[in-house]
C-alpha cells in the first residue's frame, strides 16, 4: 500500500551476498511493519479496560517520541517499503482481506472498522487539497452529504439500485465540488476557509429545512446493496467460514479505499501532483512557469468532492438511516484534523490518523461524559508535540535519485 | 410602519451584538495573523462564568458578577494563548486553525462538565429590565438601549486605545511589521496577550448580551455566534475595525430582513447570511472594506 514515490533501482542489486542479506532483511522489515500495524490495530479494536486503553495509548505515543528521536528508523523502515513494493502490497493486501476472520463474530469492531475505512476514503480524498495543494476545505462534510443523500433519494423515490447510484451521486457531487472552487478563483487562505465553511454550512442547513430530504429526522429505510443475487444484509459464507453481515459492506469499503489510494498514488505522480505541490510551495512562482492555477485548485475541490461522494453512497447503504447531522461542520472539522493529525500529503500517514482517530472517541466511550474533551486534548496535544503530523510528507524521488 | 421600525431596531441590535464579536476575530488576526476560531466560544463562556460568579458568591449580587466575568474571560483568553494557541505562531496558518477548532470542542465541553447540569439550557436575566421608550409605535426595551450603547462605547474605546495610546501603538506596530517592531524594543509576547485581553474582554461583553438577549444559554452557543462573528469580520475585511462593524451591520440586516420576510424565515437565517458571504466573497475577495494584497514573491 506504499505511495511514496519510487521508481528508483538500486544499483547492484542481486547476485552479491550482502544484497542478498538486504533483500531478507527488507522482506523481514516489512512483514514485521504490517504484522506490527494490524497486531496494534487488533489490541485497539478489541480493549475496553480504560487503563488498557491508556497503556495502548502510551505505546504509541512512546514510539512516536523514539521515532522522531531518531529518524534514522523511519528512513529505514521506509526504505525497504519501497525496495519491495510488489511484496508489502500483496503483503498489505492479504492481511487486509484476512482481517475480518480475524474478527471474527464481533458485528460491533467490523462496524468500526468500516466506520474507519470509510472516512480514511474521505480524508485521501481531503488531503488532495489540504495536504497536496494547502487548500483549505470545510466542506468534505458537505459534499459527502451530497454523496449520501443523491444516492439515497434516488433509490427511495426511484427504485434505483446501489451500483446504478454511484455515478450519479458521484457526478452531482463533482459539480457540486466545481462549484465550491469557483470562489477559490479569487479567494485565498482564511477567505477560501471560510468559502467552504459557508458552503457546508448552507447545505447541511438546506438539508434540515427541505421537506424532500426529510427534513431533520433524514431518510429512513434504504434498502442494501446486493450483488450476484448475494444481498449485503445475508451473512458472508466464505471457505465454510461465516462472517457476519457487516463483512460484506468491509469488504465493498475495502475496495473502495484501495481504490482511493491507487488514484491518491497515481495522481501524486502524475502532472497533476506535481501542480498541486507546487501550488502549495509557491502560488505565484507556480503562475510563473505557467500553471494554471485556477484550474488546478478547482480539480483538487473536483476530485475530492468525486471521492468524498463514493464514501457518502456506501455510508447511506450500509447504515440505511442518514439524517442532516452526519453530515455537518464539525465533520469536516474532524476530517480536517484527521489528516493534520496523520501527516499532510502522506497518504499512509492520512489513513493512520484517520484510524487512530475514529477509534479513539469509541474507546474513550468509556469516559462518556468526557470523550469530546479528551478528543480535543489529544489533538492540541499532538499538534504542539508533532505539528508536522504523524507521519509528514516524504521528498518525492525520482528515477535514478537516491 | 410598526413593523418596519421593530425590524429596524431588532437589526441595530442584533448588529450591535456581532459586531462585539467580530471586532475580536479582525483584532486577533491583524495581530497575530491567526484566526482564532474558538474565539466565539470563548466569549459565549461569559454567561456561564457570570452565573458560575453568582453560585459561588451569592452575596456578590449581578452588577459585580457580570464585570467579573468580563475580566476573567479576558484573562481566559491571555491563558488560553498562552497554554496552547502561541504554540502554533510559527506553525503553518492550517495548524493554528485547526487547533484553535480543537480547543473550542475543549471549552465547549469544559462548560458543559463543570457548570452544573451543563448539558441543558439555563435561563440568562435581562441585563436591563422595562421599556425605555416607543418609537412610531414600536417598543424599544432598555436592554436594547444598552447592547446599542454599549456596543457603540465599546467601539469608541477600542478606537481609542488603538489609535490614541501607547499600547494601541505598540499593537500597531506589532501587526504591521513583527521584526521592525522586536528591533523598536516592543515585547511581542506582551502585545500578543494584551491583544488577547482586550479581544476576549470585548467578546464577553458580546456573549453576555447574546445571552441575555435571548434569555438562554448552552453551552454549545458559541460555534454558530463564532461563525456569525467570523463571517461578519470577513464580509467586512480581516484585520480592519471598521469593516468589521460595516460587515456586522450588513450581516445583521440580511438576516433580520430574511426573517421579516421569508415565509419559514427563521429556519433559513443561516443559509441566507452564508450565501452573502459567498457572494461577497466572489465579489470582493478581501471583503468590503479590505483590499486584496499585491502578492509579491
Amino acid at each position: 500500500m506504499s505511495t511514496g514515490g519510487s521508481l528508483n533501482t538500486e544499483p547492484g542489486e542481486g547476485g552479491t551476498a550482502p544484497a542478498r542479506f538486504r533483500i531478507s532483511r527488507d522482506l523481514g522489515t516489512v512483514a514485521a511493519t504490517i504484522t506490527a500495524v494490524a497486531g496494534l490495530l487488533y489490541v485497539f479494536l478489541v480493549v475496553t479496560v480504560t487503563l488498557h486503553v491508556v497503556i495502548v495509548l502510551g505505546a504509541m505515543a512512546v514510539a512516536l517520541w523514539l521515532l522522531q528521536r531518531d529518524p534514522r528508523v523511519e528512513a529505514s523502515i521506509a526504505g525497504s517499503f519501497e525496495r519491495r513494493r510488489s511484496f508489502a502490497l500483496v503483503l498489505g493486501v492479504a492481511v487486509a482481506l484476512a482481517y475480518p476472520f480475524a474478527i471474527g463474530q464481533n458485528t460491533y469492531h467490523i462496524h468500526l472498522l468500516v466506520i474507519c475505512i470509510l472516512y480514511s476514503v474521505l480524508t485521501i480524498a481531503l488531503n488532495f487539497q489540504l495536504g497536496s495543494a494547502n487548500i483549505p476545505n470545510f466542506a468534505t462534510g458537505a459534499t459527502y452529504g451530497i454523496g449520501a443523500y443523491s444516492s439515497a433519494l434516488l433509490a427511495l423515490n426511484h427504485g434505483w439500485n446501489f451500483w446504478a447510484t454511484l455515478p450519479v451521486a458521484a457526478l452531482a457531487a463533482t459539480v457540486f465540488g466545481f462549484a465550491i472552487g469557483l470562489p477559490s478563483m479569487r479567494t485565498r487562505d482564511a477567505y477560501l476557509a471560510l468559502v467552504t465553511i459557508a458552503c457546508g454550512v448552507i447545505i447541511h442547513q438546506l438539508l434540515n429545512n427541505f421537506e424532500w430530504t426529510g427534513g431533520a429526522q433524514g431518510l429512513i429505510g434504504i434498502p442494501a446493496p446486493s450483488v450476484f443475487g448475494h444481498s449485503f444484509t445475508q451473512p458472508l459464507r466464505v471457505f465454510g467460514l461465516t462472517l457476519p453481515a457487516q463483512a460484506n459492506f468491509y469488504y465493498l469499503a475495502l475496495l473502495l479505499l484501495m481504490l482511493a489510494i491507487v488514484v491518491a498514488g497515481r495522481l501524486h505522480h502524475s502532472r497533476i501532483g506535481l501542480a498541486w505541490n507546487a501550488l502549495r510551495a509557491d502560488e505565484i512562482a507556480a503562475r510563473s512557469v505557467g500553471i494554471n492555477v485556477v484550474w488546478y485548485k478547482m480539480l483538487a475541490f473536483a476530485v475530492d468532492a468525486f471521492l468524498a461522494a463514493f464514501a457518502g453512497v456506501v455510508y447511506a447503504f450500509y447504515v440505511g438511516y442518514i439524517a442532516p447531522d452526519n453530515f455537518t461542520f464539525l465533520v469536516s472539522v474532524m476530517l480536517m484534523t484527521m489528516v493534520i493529525v496523520g501527516g499532510m500529503d502522506n497518504v499512509i500517514g492520512v489513513i493512520i490518523g484517520t484510524f487512530l482517530l475514529t477509534l479513539l472517541p469509541e474507546k474513550l466511550r468509556v469516559f462518556s461524559d468526557y470523550r469530546l474533551l479528551f478528543y480535543g486534548l489529544v489533538v492540541i496535544a499532538f499538534l504542539s508535540i508533532r505539528p508536522q503530523g504523524l507521519f509528514p510528507q516524504r521528498l518525492r524521488r525520482y528515477r535514478g535519485v537516491e | 410602519m410598526e413593523q418596519v421600525v421593530q425590524q429596524l431596531i431588532n437589526w441595530l441590535a442584533l448588529g450591535a451584538i456581532t459586531a462585539l464579536l467580530a471586532v475580536g476575530f479582525s483584532l486577533l488576526f491583524g495581530v497575530l495573523n491567526v484566526i482564532h476560531f474558538s474565539h466565539g466560544d470563548v466569549a459565549l463562556t461569559a454567561p456561564f462564568v457570570a452565573m458560575g460568579v453568582l453560585i459561588a458568591l451569592p452575596a456578590a449580587g449581578f452588577g459585580v458578577a457580570i464585570i467579573a466575568a468580563i475580566v476573567l474571560v479576558g484573562f481566559m483568553g491571555v491563558i488560553l494563548d498562552w497554554v496552547s494557541i502561541r504554540r502554533f505562531r510559527s506553525a503553518p496558518p492550517m495548524m493554528a486553525l485547526v487547533a484553535t477548532v480543537a480547543l473550542g470542542i475543549v471549552l465547549r465541553e469544559l462548560i458543559r462538565l463543570l457548570y452544573p447540569n451543563g448539558s441543558n439550557p439555563h435561563s440568562f436575566p435581562r441585563l436591563f429590565e422595562g421599556t425605555a421608550f416607543t418609537i412610531a409605535g414600536a417598543t424599544v426595551s432598555w436592554l436594547v438601549v444598552a447592547m446599542i450603547g454599549c456596543s457603540v462605547l465599546t467601539m469608541f474605546a477600542l478606537t481609542l486605545i488603538l489609535y490614541r495610546s501607547p499600547l494601541g501603538m505598540r499593537i500597531r506596530a506589532v501587526s504591521q511589521d513583527l521584526e521592525m517592531a522586536r528591533l523598536a524594543g516592543i515585547d511581542p509576547n506582551g502585545i500578543f496577550q494584551a491583544t488577547f485581553f482586550i479581544a476576549s474582554a470585548t467578546g464577553a461583553v458580546g456573549g453576555l448580551f447574546t445571552a441575555s438577549y435571548v434569555g438562554l444559554m448552552r453551552f454549545d452557543m458559541g460555534i454558530i455566534a463564532g461563525l456569525l462573528g467570523f463571517s461578519a469580520a470577513v464580509i467586512g475585511g480581516l484585520g480592519n475595525m471598521t469593516g468589521a462593524i460595516v460587515g456586522s451591520l450588513v450581516l445583521a440586516g440580511l438576516e433580520t430582513l430574511a426573517q421579516a420576510i421569508l415565509p419559514d424565515g427563521a429556519a433559513y437565517r443561516l443559509v441566507v447570511a452564508f450565501t452573502l458571504v459567498l457572494v461577497v466573497l466572489v465579489f470582493r475577495p478581501a471583503g468590503l472594506l479590505g483590499r486584496v494584497p499585491v502578492p509579491k514573491v
